[in-house]
């Protein structure tokens, strides 16, 4: 995690929602022109790595669920051709599935930001929030990502590689990693 | 699919024990129905447990069809929505690298 001199969100963003993602994507998107030290996921500077905003992220759970975040969308970059800047719906369906499985959308964080819902809310902040990222990265209007996301949501949503399920749990990322390391077996007997 | 003699369940029998008994739990019918409206259907674990077993026990041909049909029914529920995205044989070379923001993917 990089000790960085984050820039504070811009206002436009704050919205309804106390939280920060947590983490820059893209710079470009901000009004202020950037530290030295801010960087989006996909800088690397020759280095691997996944910048964390230390001053928006104050536990470690948080923390967990960027992390998570950030290496699902670095996952699909690895086993997909996906097209980050030009095509949005490519950026919905990382996003998500980012927002899906990596716990961004657990009934307890969602009621940390004052959303309640049950019955079937998990879509509905999925929805939300990836509609949120798209937006916070790509200068297009609410409509365009509302529409991407709605036509690839059904794929996406139901897309749960390398899981397999969507990991509620300990367990369930316990039982996922057991699938994983049983999938030779899987393949070669169905 | 593996030939006649060296073919066993896709997963151990004791994984559909648990995934049936898990499913059944209430922590998960608590997550399913949040994340999906409604309560999950766990019957389709329990036969494929006594398939397994049935397998197990006396190798029967209906029992390993009836398992390898399920599974291969849950792989193609997982992929009737279609790709949004062409998948990659392996990782693309520089991809520890900053996105190039012009180039064609």
């Amino acid at each position: 995690m990089e000790d960085g001199k984050t820039a504070s969100p811009p206002g436009a963003e704050g919205g309804e929602e106390d939280d920060d993602f947590g983490y820059r994507l893209f710079p470009d998107r901000n009004k202020e022109p950037q530290s030295f030290l801010v960087r989006s996921l996909f800088t690397f500077h020759n280095r691997c790595q996944i910048v964390l905003c230390q001053n928006n992220i104050r536990h470690q759970s948080h923390m967990n669920r960027v992390v998570a975040h950030e290496l699902i969308h670095a996952f699909d970059h690895c086993r997909a051709h996906v097209d980050w800047f030009k095509n949005v719906k490519h950026l919905a369906c990382s996003e998500i599935r980012a927002a899906n499985l990596s716990g961004d959308c657990t009934l307890m964080n969602e009621i940390a930001r004052f959303k309640f819902g049950l019955k079937g809310h998990h879509q509905t902040c999925v929805r939300d929030r990836a509609i949120r990222s798209i937006l916070a990265v790509r200068k297009v209007s609410r409509e365009t990502a509302e529409k991407a996301v709605d036509e690839v949501f059904d794929a996406c949503f139901n897309d749960l590689e390398p899981f397999g399920r969507i990991p509620h749990s300990k367990t369930d990322a316990k039982r996922a990693y057991k699938d994983f390391l049983n999938r030779d077996r899987y393949t070669a007997n169905l | 699919m593996a030939g006649d003699e060296s073919w066993r369940p896709p997963r151990p029998c004791e994984d559909y024990r648990w995934e049936w008994k898990h499913c059944r739990g209430l922590r998960h019918a608590f997550h399913h129905y949040y994340a999906h409206g409604e309560l999950p259907d766990c019957g389709r674990w329990r036969d494929d447990y006594a398939a397994c077993r049935a397998w197990e026990k006396d190798r029967t041909a209906a029992a390993r069809e009836a398992l390898c049909e399920s599974e291969r029914a849950r792989v193609l529920e997982r992929q009737k929505h279609g790709a949004v995205w062409a998948l990659r044989s392996c990782p693309p070379p520089d991809w520890h690298r900053p996105l190039d923001r012009g180039a064609a993917k």
